[in-house]
């Protein structure tokens, strides 16, 4: 992987335009864009794979080694495929004892694979703090919309459904 | 906070601090640790993430000190000796126990997940980790969840991962990224799952990726090749070596046990190498148990006792028509001895087979007193001409911190560099050009002193010669340092500068010589044009390494390797630095059945000891054989004391060839300017870990890439190349693409340039094939 790989083929033209103005944006210090580029990419693919982890790594012109240190630093950049869904469930003190514990336990029988893998179709994910303390036990869905509360019939209902979906 | 560098700093010596009640000096700009371990060499204040070439970071919190305030209003308090800046008076407290319970704990914390695998562990005997934690009295800790682990990585031929033994104090990532200027290696993760190494497997690509073994202060990466032949340290009888592999001439500690060298580390020099060795230093030093090292000499072809070979040797140089070559590879003392035996003889010695390279090492001598390569990150202006880093792969460490201290640097170069990302200035030259380029670079206005930083392999002797010629008007202070992969060039060349390769060339082409003895230095290897058109002519070897025309020679005498004999070696800047003997060579066996093969020493066995003759002792043999001894003693002397007029003993800093020697060199006139063209041209292409000797270290020689003729992308769709040298015979090379190379060059390897009897610079007429 610490060869270029070619991404022309995976990427649209529009896109890689796209990430190339990103890039102008930051001027003399194109390594400042990396978190942008990583988020557009995975906002288009779901994930981060290695092509697209070298194709951040020329734009921003530092080596892959250090767009890898990144991405596995943030657990909002993801290096494996998810699937089709990602759920989140904050995992941090107040959602521990407003009962998350619990709910990560429900997920994981319920998609039967360990939390952090993907059943094929939806991914549970532990995450550090939501910042939704108040509304605890908090969860994120699919990098978009936050579900707080989230009561275990809520959860089951959710999980279910990605399941009809697949 | 203690600013990190690779130089160390001088500042007077002043005042000092109290450490337990006992005065501690200190420099302006130290920390507490830094003064402490400078002054007790081992400290009792126990650290992991502090290095004397990174600084201080305050990661690892494990150098806490009882800070006492002198103002009556503040009381004690736990503070990092690392972060802590030493000021006069300070009252600082480590006994207490507070202060040790503190050292207990953090010790409790770094080995919660730390295996106690010490007893199959490399580093066990060294383990730095080993030692603060016997130092902090940690012994029991209670711990019940499972321990982390890790998937280590295979990292190559030289450094050997276990990623369990971590303890997260960033040593390793800082040097290699901030210090190496890697970018194959990184820190990946968070928290407490935190992962040093590569994207995948695969060697670590920076020529001083070795180092990581030193800096890793447990048994996260260890020395493979080490491990091959592993003795615990304490087993070791180690050395002040001095490494032959550069003309940097780093400070070495070869350990050796048994018969055998089972490891190089780097010794601390504070004017050439203060922290760190590069690969080649480091591995080369396999090459003494390369499988094909000639042990047997020989007579046309067929194995002899060394004294018959002498025999016939000494009868052959009777007859008057021998010719000598010395070798600026090998150590002073052998070279003086061959050519005190050429002299006796009145017969003709050079130290250079080729001209061109007797040229430049006459220009290399005439250089004024060049600089300490430690003292290149003091220049605010640097030139760097060609590929230093591949020649002497420490010096990029000297030049990113001259970077880092906002040095200007410039760089002219034709093959890609990792110097990019610290140039200024960057231009892509065929090198033809590089002179005009130098030249150009020179004539821009500079007011500070400025180093010319020049790979003498990639240039000719009229670019030394003419930049050699203004160091006068240049601003005082300013030098040029020429890097070379010989070991000892100066020092076996002093004599043998003056037209001596041509002269001996001419007399080897008349009718008056037909027989050359030669020392380290194989003729077909430096010029295999002329070697192939004079084919009548009897080639006497003596050395360590199988050259090219080891088994066609007419004798062949195996000598000692220079780590099983004492040496002298004047490096670039022309410091005169001696190497004790790192071993006596020996065998395991079987006392009562030596054929049987290798049997532990400790098991019982017997060592045979397996030393060869040194090329003095074969010169000295020869030289009674011909009933010669005494004057070829007085002749030796004489050369000797004129040349040292001091001698350093192993582990001294060295001492200078003395400028009123190097003034002779200056007389010279230019030597004529190479004609060239706008076609292609050839430059070597070369692999950090290449070197005469180094070529023989299979571990590190594993990593140089095959044979091959490399240009610029885009150039050619040609698969091959066919090259022709002036005698008609060819060369076919495949072609590869190399990326950031200049254009319309064939960077080939230095073999094949020999073969063909080209020159870096020199024009070609390529023949491209499909």
């Amino acid at each position: 992987m610490s060869s270029p790989t070619s991404t022309a083929e995976s990427v649209p033209t529009t896109l890689l335009s796209r990430l190339q103005q990103v890039v102008e944006h930051a001027g003399s210090h194109p390594e400042a864009a990396v978190c942008d580029l990583l988020r557009i990419l995975q906002a288009e693919h779901g994930w981060i794979d290695d092509e697209r982890l070298q194709l951040v790594a020329r734009l921003c012109g530092i080596s892959p080694v250090r767009v890898e240190e990144l991405c596995t630093f943030y657990p909002l950049v993801l290096r494996e495929d998810p699937g089709r869904h990602v759920l989140r469930i904050c995992d941090s003190i107040a959602c521990h004892l407003a009962g998350a514990p619990g709910l990560l336990r429900m997920a994981v029988a319920q998609s039967g694979v360990p939390l952090g893998q993907s059943n094929g179709h939806y991914s549970v994910l532990p995450h550090v703090c939501l910042g939704l303390c108040e509304r605890a036990p908090a969860a994120f869905v699919d990098g978009k919309n936050t579900v707080a509360p989230l009561s275990a019939e809520a959860l089951r209902q959710l999980l279910q459904g990605w399941e009809r979906e697949s | 906070m203690c600013k990190k560098g690779i130089v160390p700093t001088r500042c007077a010596m002043a005042e000092v601090f109290y450490l337990d009640g006992e005065a501690i000096p200190f420099r302006a700009g130290q920390n507490v640790l830094e003064a402490v371990l400078a002054h007790r060499q081992e400290s009792s204040i126990p650290y992991f993430c502090f290095h004397p070439a990174m600084g201080s970071l305050g990661a690892c919190r494990q150098c806490g000190v009882m800070v006492y305030p002198h103002d009556g209003k503040h009381p004690p308090r736990l503070t990092m000796a690392c972060l802590l800046p030493a000021s006069r008076d300070l009252q600082l407290g480590r006994a207490e126990a507070k202060v040790q319970h503190e050292h207990q704990l953090i010790s409790e914390l770094l080995m919660r997940n730390h295996p106690h695998d010490c007893p199959i562990c490399d580093e066990g005997g060294q383990c730095h980790l080993q030692n603060m934690t016997v130092a902090s009295g940690h012994a029991y800790r209670e711990y019940e969840p499972e321990k982390r682990r890790y998937q280590s990585q295979e990292l190559g031929p030289l450094i050997r991962q276990e990623m369990n033994r971590c303890i997260t104090c960033y040593r390793c990532v800082r040097f290699y990224q901030d210090l190496a200027g890697g970018e194959d290696f990184g820190v990946f993760g968070s928290r407490d799952r935190v992962f040093f190494g590569r994207l995948e497997d695969g060697p670590l690509e920076s020529p001083l990726a070795g180092n990581l073994a030193e800096v890793c202060p447990t048994g996260v990466f260890t020395d493979k090749v080490y491990h091959q032949d592993y003795l615990r340290p304490w087993d070791l009888e180690e050395s002040a070596g001095i490494c032959p592999h550069c003309s940097i001439g780093c400070n070495t500690r070869p350990g050796a046990a048994r018969g055998r060298l089972r490891r190089v580390r780097q010794r601390s020099h504070g004017e050439i190498n203060p922290h760190f060795l590069c690969d080649r230093g480091r591995y080369g030093f396999r090459y003494v148990a390369a499988e094909d090292r000639p042990r047997q000499a020989q007579a046309g072809g067929r194995r002899q006792d060394v004294d018959s070979v002498l025999d016939r040797l000494a009868a052959r140089l009777a007859e008057g028509r021998s010719a000598f070559l010395g070798s600026p590879r090998e150590d002073l003392d052998s070279n003086l001895a061959l050519f005190a035996l050429a002299r006796v003889l009145d017969a003709p010695f050079a130290a250079f087979f080729e001209p061109w390279e007797e040229a430049k090492a006459r220009e290399i001598l005439a250089l004024p007193h060049p600089p300490a390569p430690a003292r290149i990150s003091a220049y605010a202006e640097i030139l760097v001409i060609g590929a230093v880093d591949r020649v002497a792969p420490t010096l990029p460490l000297f030049l990113r911190a001259a970077h880092d201290r906002g040095a200007a640097i410039s760089l002219l170069r034709c093959l890609p560099s990792p110097l990019t990302a610290l140039a200024g200035e960057d231009r892509l030259l065929p090198p033809a050009d590089l002179l005009d380029a130098a030249w150009d670079w020179l004539g821009q206005r500079h007011h500070r002193p400025f180093l010319l930083l020049i790979d003498s392999e990639s240039v000719g002797p009229e670019l030394l010669h003419l930049l050699r010629r203004e160091i006068g008007t240049w601003p005082d202070g300013s030098g040029i340092l020429p890097v070379y992969r010989q070991g000892n060039l100066p020092g076996a060349s002093f004599y043998a500068v003056d037209g001596h390769a041509s002269r001996l060339r001419t007399a080897l082409a008349g009718h008056d010589y037909d027989h050359l003895l030669a020392l380290g230095q194989d003729p077909q290897e430096m010029d295999g044009p002329w070697w192939r058109s004079h084919g009548d002519i009897d080639l006497s070897l003596i050395d360590h390494r199988r050259s090219l025309s080891w088994d066609d020679a007419w004798l062949t005498l195996p000598c000692a390797a220079l780590s099983e004999r004492p040496g002298l070696y004047y490096n670039g800047e022309g410091r005169l630095q001696a190497a004790a003997v790192a071993y006596t060579p020996a065998r395991e066996e079987r006392h009562w059945r030596s054929e049987l093969g290798p049997f532990p020493l400790a098991a019982g066995g017997a060592l045979r000891e397996e030393l060869l003759p040194s090329p003095v002792e074969l010169c000295r043999a020869l030289a009674e054989r011909l009933g010669l001894s005494e004057r070829w003693q007085e002749r030796l002397r004489f050369h000797r004391d004129f040349l040292l007029r001091s001698e350093p003993r192993p582990g001294d800093p060295g001492v200078f060839l003395p400028a009123e020697l190097r003034a002779r060199f200056r007389l010279h006139s230019a030597p004529p300017p190479r004609a060239t063209d706008q076609g292609w041209s050839v430059c070597r292409f070369s692999h950090y870990s290449e070197e005469e000797l180094a070529n023989g270290a299979r571990e590190l020689h594993s990593l140089a890439p095959a044979s091959a003729a490399w240009i610029a992308p885009g150039q050619q769709e040609a698969r091959q190349v066919r090259l022709r040298a002036a005698d008609g015979t060819s060369r076919t090379l495949p072609l590869r693409e190399l990326p950031d190379m200049a254009a319309k060059v064939l960077a080939i390897p230095r073999a094949e340039l020999v073969f063909l009897g080209l020159r870096p610079g020199d024009g070609v007429d390529p023949e491209w094939l499909d």
